[in-house]
């Protein structure tokens, strides 16, 4: 209430000089004098309210700027432990845990230095955020940290879990959040090591003991989570002075390690709701750097005519359609493969999504770049591509037993009339837009298609898991890691829980597995288990991994259990108006990351 | 004033029942959404390389705020909060007070719809006056025009139009925020000054959708008190223009006090369609993130908040119509 008097009073004059021309131009042209670089951080929209801090779900608080980790993913395929440098100076992983040197002159913006007492508290707390489980190194990605300890004034040693050989653990550590001690630690009880050594205890005798332990770190989780800070203490570039409802004000941190490469004196982030927000933003040049949005060609141009350039790079996402193979008749294959037929993917991805997206060359489960890296040549020329062919649809129907009507529409082999719902998600204006035209050319190939929205994604979510979709479309392909892409379609959505080595599925009601793909497939005469072979990409080393992706990718290729259809690409947008030295088109290892890391590596420069 | 005082009371016992009316049926619609807050962050924790089982302890904690008590539990523990002033905790916001969040929205709801109001109701009042007086002349005719007009356009295009006018082809007016950020916040002119170019769009939205409305009410009025016997006798009487119109506008007005309270409603339930298209960060913004988080406490909070606005400017409407008006007294 104290907020809307001292606002009543202000507004109401200002709209008075407004009237009488005392408004100014709005804000953009301002930026170049003062250095301002503004962008939105597409991960993180500002939430008028929440608290400056990085663990609560809605918290105003921006990787690469104020939040820090160890290190900064590179997301490079052939090595998930690839990182830019952050905090960590550099760092040695071995078999049990992994050493960590901080940057020497590392301090947070209250001018104290970054400890590794801080590293400490901060794992602690991530520990507290979900990633305790009962026996720890059960989960093939648990974040098994049994202790942190100094070993020197700057070097830090993490302890993995006795036993667990995580090959994620570098991952996990560097890409934690570390926060100030003197803020968060208050927050931790004395005993918060002990409980965790309590909920890594693989004795199944203690196994009740290390639930109660696990459900404990999870309370201290939820006060942490809802912790108001009362303001912000970075150890990175920039630090929070002012977080309006609509966008948020980081000024420079004076004692960042690397100051001196640090050219913008301030960041705005500004919030956004959609698409169309950050098109106006562009449009109108008041963005130095713009995160992923899809868009049509019409506003391409027209953010490319306002002076903006495109910077593109890899996505591991795919936009593909599924089945729930427990409906018929798509528990057929040979039903699956006509319709991969039918699809004219260019046409489609023309359509939805022109600029940011690539018609996929075929379906194996991963983006065309991850194939042409993981299989060798003669295993892609092996690949079937599905082209557009509905002559060998027709053919692929007949032999399975399904015929034309009079009307030219195709009947079931039980002679009941075929018709496909296609399910999207309101909002998804690629995905609406792709079910229009694969609707039109199914329909016109004979199997009447009509597309049908579901109100937002947390329904579709909720009614795709119980099976209420026969055909929707579903993101696939997600990576660079190939455990990650292959659990899209062999992992939770398909009855398949890994715990450890130890896989089990199940299937019905509750079970969350809606895709309904049989548990074992026949490969060039091997048999092979999809969901096993998945949970071990898990645990294996990249170079290990590489004959159960080329398995997988056949096998997917043969079985479709999704027929994508476009790969994404990561199209950002940078101006060269206030600012000079963006990374480049292709430069995939910074393009993955915020322009706070980029700036961190030198990059991000004042245009005069 | 015993009298006026009685009927206070009943008036804000009545307004009461029905908070508590509306409250239990939002609760019951709001919880009847399927969904639940969770299953976004999980698709995008394991967009960002999470692994699922990690997704899935991750969402728990963070949006373990969510009552796993039954439907009726939560219905008669969020009345009693409510009935001690406490709206719950937010399970999108990871436990931070309801109460909290809303106040930091509500002003810049609360705002703009009333210098809306106020704008449209004093210049559609006074056109209303000028359109009825003058009604044969072309300055009349062109008045009711412009009412007719303006009481016709649909909130979206009016909004859409504005923004593409003013801040996408000529760059005059910002949108997206409250205030110019860099600016530190205070009585100073380039604060003020920037918080009133900010609320220009939203304000003028506001204030033109209901310009037409007030202009068309008051020119009927206005006509009808034209032709009252006490009009005809006051001008036999010798009374000045002046006088005369302030009879007309005083009898005139009475009616367009109950229409007051009620654009107020319809206002600010017409705040989630302007708020989201000038990405203004009020309530209306505030109601539809909420829905798409399927935040329940916070989604119930806002409701809440418009319900009570609006059964307030009820009751006060009618509280000043006994005032103004002493035949209703009786």
């Amino acid at each position: 209430m104290k907020l809307v008097r001292r606002a009543a009073l202000p507004l109401g004059a200002a709209l008075l000089l407004c009237g009488a021309g005392a408004c100014s131009t709005p804000a953009g042209g301002s930026s170049a004098a003062g250095q301002v670089f503004t962008t939105i951080d597409g991960n993180n929209p500002i939430t008028a309210g929440a608290p400056m801090n990085p663990f609560n779900a809605s918290g105003n608080s921006f990787l690469g700027y104020d939040q820090m980790q160890l290190g900064f993913s590179k997301k490079n395929p052939a090595d998930p432990n690839d990182f830019f440098p952050g905090l960590a100076k550099s760092w040695t992983a071995d078999d049990t845990g992994l050493t960590v040197e901080l940057q020497p002159g590392a301090k947070w913006s209250d001018g104290t230095p970054v400890t590794p007492e801080d590293v400490k508290t901060s794992m602690a707390i991530a520990l507290t955020q979900g990633s305790a489980t009962v026996g720890a190194g059960v989960l093939t990605q648990g974040l098994d940290v049994a202790d942190v300890k100094a070993v020197g004034p700057h070097t830090v040693r993490l302890e993995q879990v006795a036993g667990a050989h995580n090959i994620h653990f570098p991952r996990l550590v560097l890409t934690q959040k570390i926060v100030p001690r003197s803020v968060y630690g208050p927050l931790l009880p004395a005993d918060v090591w002990d409980t965790v050594h309590a909920s890594q205890n693989p004795d199944k005798g203690a196994a009740k003991a290390a639930q109660a332990a696990v459900d404990k770190l999870n309370a201290v989780g939820q006060k942490v989570s809802a912790f108001a800070p009362a303001k912000d203490v970075s150890a990175g570039p920039f630090v929070i002075t002012r977080v309006n409802p609509g966008s948020a004000v980081l000024d420079r941190n004076p004692h960042f390690y690397a100051a001196d490469k640090i050219a913008p004196k301030q960041v705005v982030i500004r919030h956004y709701t959609g698409n169309e927000q950050i098109w106006g933003y562009l449009t109108n040049g008041e963005l130095d750097a713009a995160p992923y949005t899809s868009m049509p060609t019409n506003v391409l141009n027209r953010i490319l005519k306002a002076g903006n350039k495109r910077v593109d790079s890899v996505s591991y996402v795919d936009a593909a359609i599924a089945f729930n193979q427990s409906v018929a008749p798509y528990d057929k294959l040979a039903v699956r493969q006509a319709l991969a037929h039918v699809i004219d993917r260019e046409a489609v991805t023309k359509v939805a999504e022109p600029v940011g997206g690539t018609a996929s060359k075929t379906t194996t489960g991963l983006i065309q770049p991850m194939v042409e890296k993981w299989l060798t040549p003669d295993q892609q020329g092996k690949l079937d591509p599905y082209a557009h062919d509905p002559a060998k649809a027709e053919q692929l129907l007949k032999g399975a037993g399904f015929r034309k009507g009079g009307d030219g529409k195709w009947l079931l082999p039980d002679g009941k009339p075929w018709t496909i719902t296609l399910q999207t998600v309101n909002g998804f204006s690629d995905w609406i837009s792709a079910a229009t035209v694969i609707a039109n050319e199914l329909s016109s190939f004979g199997i009447p298609t009509k597309p049908a929205l579901t109100a937002d994604f947390s329904t579709y979510k909720k009614e795709i898991a119980e099976g209420k979709y026969a055909v929707g479309f579903w993101l696939t392909a997600l990576g660079p890691q190939t455990d990650a892409a292959f659990q899209r379609l062999y992992g939770a959505d398909d009855g398949y829980t890994a715990v450890g080595t130890k896989v089990t599925h199940s299937t019905g009601k509750g079970s969350g597995n809606w895709q309904n793909t049989a548990t074992s497939f026949t490969v060039d005469g091997a048999t092979v288990d999809p969901g096993a072979l998945t949970a071990k990409l898990s645990t294996l080393e990249p170079d290990a991994q590489k004959p159960i992706v080329q398995q997988l990718a056949a096998a997917t290729n043969q079985q479709l259990p999704v027929i994508q259809i476009w790969d994404y690409t990561n199209v950002q947008f940078v101006s060269g108006k206030r600012f000079a030295k963006f990374p480049q088109q292709g430069d995939n290892a910074l393009l993955a990351n915020p322009p706070g890391v980029w700036m961190m590596q030198g990059y991000v420069q004042s245009a005069k | 004033m015993k009298g006026f005082l009685r009927r206070l009371s009943v008036r804000l016992a009545a307004g009461l029942v029905m908070t508590a009316v509306v409250a239990t049926f939002t609760f019951f619609l709001i919880h009847a959404l399927p969904g639940n807050p969770g299953d976004a962050a999980y698709e995008q924790f394991v967009m960002q390389g999470m692994a699922p089982e990690q997704a899935r302890a991750k969402v728990a904690v963070i949006y373990g705020f969510t009552s796993h008590e039954s439907l009726f539990q939560q219905y008669t523990s969020y009345m009693g909060q409510l009935l001690r002033g406490n709206l719950g905790v937010s399970i999108s916001y990871s436990g931070v007070p309801v109460s909290h969040v809303i106040a930091s929205a509500a002003p810049w709801t609360i705002l703009p719809v009333l210098t809306g109001l106020l704008v449209s109701f004093l210049v559609g009042v006074t056109a209303g006056v000028v359109a009825a007086v003058r009604r044969s002349s072309r300055w009349g005719g062109l008045l009711s025009l412009s009412g007719s007009l303006m009481a016709g356009v649909p909130s979206f295009v009016l909004a859409l139009l504005l923004a593409f006018l003013f801040h996408t082809l000529w760059g005059l007016l910002p949108f997206g925020d409250t205030s110019d950020v860099t600016l530190t916040p205070g009585l100073n002119a380039a604060y003020i000054g920037s918080v009133a170019t900010h609320a220009v769009l939203p304000v003028a939205t506001y204030a033109l959708l209901s310009y037409g409305g007030w202009l068309l009410s008051m020119k009927s009025s206005v006509v009808s008190a034209l032709g009252d016997d006490f009009i005809l006798a006051a001008e036999l009487r010798g009374i000045t223009p002046a006088t005369r119109m302030r009879y007309i506008g005083r009898n005139a007005v009475l009616p367009l006090f109950t229409v007051l309270a009620l654009s107020f409603g319809f206002m600010f339930g017409g705040s989630v369609i302007i708020e989201h298209i000038f990405d203004y960060p009020g309530l209306g913004s505030l109601l539809l993130q909420s829905i798409g988080s399927r935040d329940y406490p916070l989604m119930g909070g806002a409701f809440l908040l418009i319900t009570v606005a609006i059964v307030l400017a009820n009751i006060l409407a009618e509280t000043l119509y006994s005032v103004i008006d002493p035949r209703v007294r009786r």
